[in-house]
């Protein structure tokens, strides 16, 4: 009689337990997968060329800043020419060179002056004028970008990079 | 009326009984103004939640509306600056009130047996509110939550590991977006407000335990303590109502900006954070700045084990709490260290300023409404912000542009008549064309330098000048009031004499110069508009205007690197602008 009883208990328990699990299963799996999902995005890596400036705009030797615009998408929205972000564009010959604008600390906004050179106005990183580290907390130098010259148009292979490491790990 | 109320519901639910119970609950110890501390931080929490759902009630967590929608609430709408300057205050009150709780319980030794517990779940709590105030920094999307979160989530990236998967989930992508705010929305609002009330629910349960196990005979019934309590949260609650109303509301910088040269700053709970990361450069910095600080907390929280011996004299405890002081002074050190380092620098002066110019114009625009694509597409930021960018580097207008520098025209007034009479009158004035290629190429129509006659009088110079203003009227404008014969004698005179080298309506510049504008529709949308997309045509300066003279000093043209949208609302803002700095 006891035994039957603690058996049908048992059972009746482990059936609670299992269908509660099941239950939170049935939310968890979806709620987890859902946070995750802006995490697993990878970078495609192909590039991506976007206009930049007139080349006859740039002085030898001065950077210049300019906006990078193209369309983004941001989760439902999508925002036609907006600015991505910023590069300093600097005139060598007939070559130019790119850097990122975003400090590959922490993302603040980089600067530059004919003073201070290439600095960032949160901690104070400063960098040379081939974007090396010079001073400040900065993990690694200026992010380098590829450009051309395509009709007198510079086109910059506008790439972002994560923040915080030495190592230079492209953004999705 | 109210007594029989009273005793029916009483009959029914028993609730007289059950408060008395909970107001004469036998307090161990005694009632104390410093335990008030801790019952005032519940009720700044609850004067938080009541603030911060009727703020609900009127805000909208996406990075196009949140900002305007914060600006609504604090300028707008009835009583919404009372609101939101309320729960601003009261957050920064309960970052104060939870310091103050954590420096009380830490001196007085209450973490000791049995309190262990109580006190682990008070840690706990700590980080919550904090998180509960850094989230809701992040909701009026303007640059400075925006920008102290960006580089904060950054912070987390630098995590070995799963450092940047958890920044990407905690931004909801790359980067700090509509799915970012949405996350920071949720945790503020349900997520910790729900942990939070969870273990205020437990400290308390555990508090009272505690208490009715002490020593009863040296006790107070709770009703002191919580008479205690509402004191001192009724005086941070006018302390917040009298900040609140001298700030009208809470402070609202402006709309956030992802590509702007903002300088990030944190809020002054974290400076101290903020200046300590300048001493760990590279592979040191996580450690230095996440690391350390998360030690310390770990030692806070194992003082209970650590410091076991019965009593609570400071100075047998002295040892065990030099390192917790230390910190603290530490702390303070390095916020000190924060702010004078920024009070002396003529860098971040200069950004802060800009930011603060950028701040007040949006709110001042923003009374206009704002377009549902967003704050950054009001036409007064937009277009100050693409005259910054194109244009001041060679004109002046406004506080904009460096006058020292400038290789253009300046153009305050530009188009107006009385611009115009100064512009015919002398067109080599510095602030003409004094300073650029055309220096010397029109002469002054009433007072040329001899030996060349003048070509009109001082009246025929104002007739051509009312005329000129005239072109530039929009049909959209009030008529100009001005006296018909003078714009008819302006009129014959730009015809007949001017066209010698400019054009008008086409027609003129017989010589073939191609350097003087056509004077149509001269300082109107349309002629701007022109102008800017390309100087070099026959309906704006003219096509050698940027070639002949010289390519380097002339008006580029921007056609190539600006879309027609923002062409034409600068055209729209320069005009305007120009216009309306001639006034003052």
């Amino acid at each position: 009689m006891g035994d039957e009883k603690t058996g049908r208990r048992g059972t009746l328990r482990a059936l609670a337990v299992l269908s509660g699990a099941a239950a939170c299963g049935a939310i968890a799996a979806p709620g987890v997968k859902m946070l995750v999902a802006p995490a697993s995005g990878a970078a495609s890596g192909a590039a991506r060329w976007l206009r930049a400036a007139r080349f006859d705009s740039l002085e030898e030797g001065v950077p210049k800043r300019v906006a990078m615009i193209a369309d983004a998408r941001d989760a439902w929205t999508i925002e036609r020419q907006k600015e991505l972000g910023a590069v300093w564009l600097v005139r060598r010959g007939a070559a130019v060179e790119c850097f990122s604008a975003t400090c590959p600390h922490l993302g603040c906004t980089i600067g530059h002056d004919a003073t201070s050179g290439f600095f960032c106005p949160c901690h104070d990183s400063g960098f040379a004028k081939d974007g090396a580290r010079v001073t400040g907390p900065s993990p690694r130098g200026l992010d380098r970008l590829q450009t051309r010259v395509v009709d007198g148009a510079v086109e910059v292979d506008f790439h972002r990079y994560r923040q915080g490491i030495p190592e230079r790990v492209e953004l999705g | 009326m109210m007594a029989k109320l009273g005793d029916w519901l009483d009959v029914r639910i028993g609730h007289r009984a059950a408060i008395a119970r909970w107001l004469d609950h036998p307090l161990a110890g005694g009632a104390s103004w410093a335990s008030a501390i801790g019952g005032a931080l519940v009720f700044t929490f609850v004067v938080l939640a009541l603030t911060g759902v009727l703020l609900m009630t009127s805000y909208a967590p996406t990075p196009q509306a949140a900002w305007a929608s914060v600006h609504y609430v604090t300028h707008s709408l009835p009583g919404g600056w009372l609101v939101r300057g309320v729960h601003h205050f009261a957050s920064d009150a309960m970052v104060v009130l939870v310091g103050a709780h954590l420096a009380h319980t830490i001196a007085v030794g209450a973490y000791k047996k049995p309190r262990e517990v109580w006190f682990w779940l008070g840690l706990a709590l700590a980080g919550l509110l904090l998180a509960s105030a850094i989230t809701g920094h992040a909701l009026p999307w303007d640059q400075k939550g925006y920008w102290a979160r960006r580089v904060e989530s950054g912070i987390i990236g630098m995590a070995p590991g799963i450092g940047g998967f958890i920044q990407q989930m905690i931004q909801g992508g790359p980067d700090f977006g509509a799915l970012g705010l949405a996350r920071m929305h949720a945790a503020h609002v349900a997520i910790l407000p729900a942990l939070v009330v969870v273990l205020f629910w437990l400290r308390g349960s555990i508090a009272r335990k505690i208490a009715s196990a002490g020593d009863v005979k040296a006790s107070d019934p709770y009703a002191k303590q919580l008479a205690r309590d509402l004191v001192v949260a009724l005086l941070v609650l006018v302390v917040c109502v009298v900040l609140a109303r001298r700030a009208h509301g809470g402070p609202l910088d402006a709309p956030a900006d992802s590509s702007s040269d903002y300088p990030a700053r944190p809020e002054w709970f974290l400076m101290s954070l903020f200046r300590l990361r300048k001493f760990f450069h590279g592979a040191g910095e996580f450690w230095g700045t996440a690391v350390l600080p998360q030690l310390l907390a770990l030692y806070v929280a194992a003082l209970p084990l650590l410091d076991r011996k019965p009593g609570v004299r400071l100075g047998v405890r002295a040892p065990m709490l030099a390192p917790v002081v230390l910190a603290a002074i530490g702390a303070a050190a390095l916020h000190v260290m924060a702010v004078q380092h920024d009070a002396g620098d003529a860098d971040y002066a200069k950004a802060r300023a800009k930011a603060d110019t950028q701040t007040e114009l949006a709110n001042r625009a923003a009374f206009a409404g704002v377009p549902p694509t967003g704050p950054l597409d009001m036409p007064e930021l937009r277009g100050r912000q693409l005259f910054e960018k194109s244009c001041a580097s060679c004109h002046v207008l406004g506080d904009l542009g460096d006058p020292k520098k400038a290789t253009a025209t300046r153009l305050d007034g530009w188009g107006t008549e009385a611009w115009l009479v100064a512009m015919l009158h002398d067109p080599d004035a510095p602030e003409h064309f004094g300073k650029t290629p055309y220096k010397e190429i029109m002469p002054s129509i009433d007072a040329p330098a001899p030996p060349a006659k003048p070509m009109v009088t001082r009246a025929e110079l104002e007739a051509v000048a009312l005329f000129l203003a005239a072109q530039g009227d929009e049909p959209t404008e009030p008529a100009r009031v001005a006296d018909a014969t003078k714009v008819v004698l302006g009129a014959t005179i730009v015809r007949e004499r001017c066209t010698t080298c400019h054009l008008y309506d086409g027609k003129g510049d017989d010589e073939g110069s191609g350097t003087a504008p056509e004077l149509v529709h001269y300082g109107s949308i349309a002629w701007t508009r022109a102008q800017i997309a390309n100087p070099a045509t026959a309906t704006t300066y003219r096509d050698k205007a940027a070639g002949e003279l010289g390519s380097k000093g002339h008006m580029p043209r921007f056609d190539l690197e600006m879309s027609s949208a923002d062409i034409e609302l600068l055209a729209r803002w320069t005009r305007e602008h120009a216009r309306a700095s001639a006034k003052k």
